[in-house]
């Protein structure tokens, strides 16, 4: 009886994906935006400052590309006065060369077969939170399983190492018809900071058609089930 | 002396002369032999058989022999449906036998087993015409130790032996049983030849001994619960094809001498009887298919799925008696009519099934559902015919299982038309229970053909595993055929049931109620209602009159004018409606769903393959019965602790023995029980010799007291 008493007091704690969730203290860490500086020696200087290669000088402007960017927030947090404007929303995710969001039939119900392609573990710990009370996926139909047999979405995480090549190439080969990939965090969607190496190559796409990005080191929750929600047609999807 | 009488002697004699051949022809041919002489004796024994059901009932005395007293032998329609039944199965089993019996040449004397194998054969005919006391005895004491040689045919294995004497053992305390009912009926009539219809008191305690003791001594014989403990020792231990007989064959024969003893000598006259029969039934059936359900062993589970249909039978024919009682002649005819058809269909796919898992034990050398898997691709035609046998044993149609657990559940579900509430309550209980067993017992083919024949194969053989040789494939070819044509015609073999059922019925009640005259223009005046049947001719029920002339092909209890139908089945129709559907299926996918087929490799969990012994096994697939019956199973878990490592924690192995109920409550108590006893009166021989003459004095004059005070 304990429990039932405890989820009443509780109450419900649940995310409600209104427009003020994404300011949110720790919900989301943001990007930097394009920023037009004063001079052009300001934009230069972000780009240097950038260890990922994120920031691209043009003349005054310093333009972003999202993809690597890993949120070190060297770019927000300079010395002097020229800092990148930074956006705290969370719907990053965008489509790639592949066929977009699925058929109506599975607007509210999805199922994800989650891969772990050599990820560090940052990008997993917050898909493991798509699950519990606060952002709670189960709401908009979409479930983890077990098997890729019975998946709709291959979600990868991880730069994918040589040893994973082999595995995820079986696992999407097992996937029944239509089905969707989701690279998710920096690794997955170009290789991240390990790829391309030795060990890995640039990212899922090099593997299996990707369908959609979420940047992000790691990207948060509410950016993953943004994705996953585009992948079932809930919401509209950038390309 | 009748022709069918001549016929049966003629069965003797073919018997007689294929013995003498098997010792006479070359070791090598001794088991061919038993394929021809067999086959014929089975041959002409469903000959006489079917002479039997169509002739009139016969008796010939024999002669009077000084201690046994008069001897008669005769053909009663009930005995000629029984021979039939055995005759079916001893057909494709002796063919059967030419190609199993090879691996036993060299450690076995094929001409011992000729010979047991024919005296089986001709004590079970013997059983069926013998109309004394004496000679049905004789008979049926001869099948017990023949069949219990057949079982320890591989007596140097310790098990066989004892399986074959815990068989023996409890065989002879149920036929003393049985004996004392018989007599106790036929006392009454001064007589020991069988006089038909023995009248009783309304249910005096006379009765209910006779009732009990025949019921529960020749019950030991058919496998009913809780007398049943040799039968899954038995069967799995013999050799395949007597497993085949012990179960399609001499299992029925119990049920034979149940029907004899209560519905032929002494018709019952109160509904108790009945009941019990009812009840036993039920239970027979859900505890041999919960048993069956969750063993490993592929001719275990089948032995306990004997105790299933048999337990379905006897419930079906219970409610006949009950009937039979409240003299409502029409469904008790249709409970009785339930019951042999499901005794016939049983014999037919239990036989199946038998030789089935004979054949993948006698190619593979195993039996262990979860060592085997994957034979599908090995031997593909024991695959098929395995696959009809756990069709039909399940009940799908249009295969015969389904046919009679259909008319069993049916003949169940009267039980509006009973007055007491109390026996209404029965009905309803047994039936559920049986609705349950059907579905179990789907749960448990599944389980067997599944996880034996698809998936991965297990197996490491050390010579490449190949398909049975032809004798044994066309052993079961005859099965299947039986199993399909017993249940696309069940008209007709209810029409051959009506007859046995005709002379104790008092006229063809099952044709009468069950089977109306659906074809043609030439219905009498009882029949349907011209509106009714208009009705039916126009959705074609006249389809396929031109091809097999009969009454019809529906099955069906007309009710008052209220409900014309109680309750209608085709499964000839049911058929052909299934075939359409499969076919427009099989269409459907040919045409639209071809673009969007894509083959992959199985997912085997990012593993490069999938290693066999990664796969799902029997025990998995039953678990979910074996924890929600666990009350039923009351399985004996033992914890083995054994430290590997001072710095580990200890290792525990799990063992859990499940004990069959009828052993945990009746067997073993009463062994139990009996040590103590001997053990007590061990105590009397101590070894002084003056006490022991004190005893034979005390005896001594025991006995004079009784004399002198006569």
């Amino acid at each position: 009886m304990s429990w039932f008493l405890r989820g009443i007091r509780s109450g419900i704690r649940t995310e409600p994906l209104s427009p003020d969730a994404p300011v949110l203290a720790g919900v989301t860490p943001g990007f930097p935006r394009e920023t037009r500086f004063e001079s052009v020696a300001d934009a230069r200087d972000n780009e240097t400052r950038c260890p990922t290669g994120a920031i691209r000088a043009d003349g005054e402007v310093a333009r972003v590309k999202r993809d690597r960017c890993i949120h070190c927030m060297r770019c927000a947090t300079p010395d002097g006065s020229a800092k990148m404007e930074w956006t705290v929303d969370h719907e990053w995710a965008h489509g790639g060369e592949g066929s977009g969001s699925l058929p109506a039939a599975f607007r509210r119900s999805l199922h994800v077969r989650v891969i772990d392609a050599g990820d560090c573990g940052a990008c997993l710990n917050e898909i493991g939170h798509l699950d519990d009370p606060f952002y709670n996926a189960h709401r908009f139909g979409i479930f983890v399983t077990p098997t890729p047999r019975q998946a709709d979405v291959l979600l990868i995480v991880g730069p994918v190492t040589q040893q994973m090549q082999a595995a995820l190439k079986v696992a999407y080969e097992a996937m029944p018809g239509p089905r969707r990939v989701v690279a998710v965090g920096a690794c997955a969607v170009d290789g991240g900071l390990f790829g391309p190496s030795v060990m890995c190559g640039s990212g899922a796409a090099d593997v299996v058609p990707v369908d959609v990005f979420v940047p992000g080191c790691p990207p948060p929750p509410l950016a993953i089930l943004h994705a996953l929600r585009a992948v079932c047609g809930q919401e509209p999807l950038e390309r | 002396m009748t022709g069918a009488l001549w016929t049966y002697l003629a069965v003797f004699a073919i018997c007689a002369v294929g013995t003498a051949m098997a010792f006479f022809v070359p070791a090598k041919r001794a088991a061919e032999s038993i394929a021809w002489a067999g086959g014929g004796a089975a041959l002409v024994a469903f000959a006489a058989g079917a002479q039997g059901l169509a002739a009139p009932e016969s008796l010939v005395s024999l002669w009077s022999l000084p201690t046994f007293g008069p001897m008669a032998l005769g053909t009663t329609h009930l005995a000629a449906l029984f021979t039939c039944i055995a005759a079916l199965v001893y057909f494709p089993v002796s063919v059967y036998t030419a190609g199993y019996l090879r691996r036993y040449e060299d450690r076995y004397s094929l001409p011992a087993f000729a010979a047991w194998y024919y005296v089986t054969l001709a004590a079970v005919m013997a059983v069926f015409i013998a109309r004394d006391v004496v000679s049905f005895f004789i008979a049926w004491e001869i099948v017990a130790i023949a069949t219990a040689a057949l079982v320890a045919y591989e007596w140097r294995e310790k098990a066989n032996a004892r399986a074959a004497y815990v068989m023996l053992a409890m065989s002879e305390a149920g036929t003393l049983a049985a004996l004392l009912a018989m007599l106790l009926v036929l006392s009454r009539e001064h007589s020991l030849l069988f006089v038909q219809g023995v009248a009783f008191g309304p249910s005096g305690g006379v009765r209910w001994a006779v009732f009990l003791l025949s019921f529960f001594g020749f019950g030991v014989k058919a496998g009913l619960m809780p007398l049943n403990s040799w039968l899954p020792r038995a069967h799995p231990v013999a050799p395949g094809n007597v497993s085949a007989l012990l179960s399609s064959v001499v299992l029925n024969l119990g049920v034979y001498g149940i029907l004899l003893v209560n519905l032929e000598l002494a018709p019952v006259s109160s509904v108790s009887f009945g009941t019990v029969a009812l009840i036993v039934g039920a239970i027979s059936a859900l505890a041999g298919i919960l048993y069956a359900t969750i063993n490993d062993d592929l001719k275990t589970m089948l032995a306990y799925s004997s105790v299933e249909n048999i337990g379905i039978a006897v419930a079906a024919m219970g409610a006949g008696l009950v009937f039979i009682a409240l003299h409502e002649t029409a469904l008790a005819a249709i409970g009785l009519a339930a019951g042999l058809y499901h005794l016939l269909n049983h014999s037919a796919y239990k036989g199946l099934l038998f030789l089935g898992a004979s054949t993948v034990q006698a190619q593979t050398g195993q039996r262990s559902i979860d060592r085997l898997g994957g034979l599908m691709r090995l031997l593909p035609v024991t695959s098929f015919c395995f696959f009809i046998g756990a069709l039909s044993i399940s009940g799908i149609p249009p295969f015969n299982g389904f046919a009679s657990e259909w008319l069993a559940l049916e003949s169940l579900l009267r039980s509006a038309e009973l007055a007491p509430p109390w026996l209404r309550v029965v009905f309803s209980l047994s039936g559920a229970a049986i609705a349950l067993t059907a579905a179990l017992a789907i749960t448990c083919f599944v389980k067997a053909f599944g996880m034996t024949f698809l998936g991965h194969s297990r197996l490491h053989p050390k010579q490449p595993i190949t398909e049975a040789p032809r004798s044994m494939l066309f052993g079961m070819y005859v099965l299947v055929a039986a199993c399909a044509l017993l249940g696309l015609l069940p008209t007709f073999v209810l029409a051959a049931i009506d007859g046995a059922l005709a002379p104790v019925l008092g006229g063809s009640w099952v044709q009468h109620t069950l089977v109306p005259a659906f074809f043609g223009a030439r219905l009498p005046a009882d029949q349907l209602p011209p509106a009714f049947l208009t009705t039916f001719h126009a959705l074609g029920a006249q389809l396929g009159y031109g091809i097999v002339p009969g009454r019809g092909l529906v099955v069906m209890l007309r009710g008052g004018s209220a409900n014309p139908v109680v309750f209608a089945m085709s499964s000839t129709y049911l058929a052909a409606t299934l075939l359409l559907f499969l076919g427009a299926a099989y269409l459907g996918r040919r045409v639209l769903a071809r673009s969007r087929r894509r083959t992959a490799p199985s997912w085997a969990g990012g593993l490069s393959s999938i290693p066999p012994t990664m796969t799902y096994t029997g025990t998995g697939f039953s678990n979910p019965v074996r924890v929600i019956f666990n009350a039923v199973f009351l399985p004996a878990r033992t914890d083995e602790r054994k430290t590997i490592h001072e710095h580990f924690r200890d290792a525990i192995r799990r063992a859990r023995e499940d004990v069959f109920v009828a052993d945990r409550v009746v067997a073993r108590p009463a062994i139990a029980a009996a040590t103590w006893l001997a053990h007590l009166l061990a105590r009397m021989h101590h070894g002084r010799l003056p006490a022991y003459v004190a005893y034979a004095l005390a005896a001594l004059l025991i006995v004079l007291a009784i004399s002198l005070s006569r």
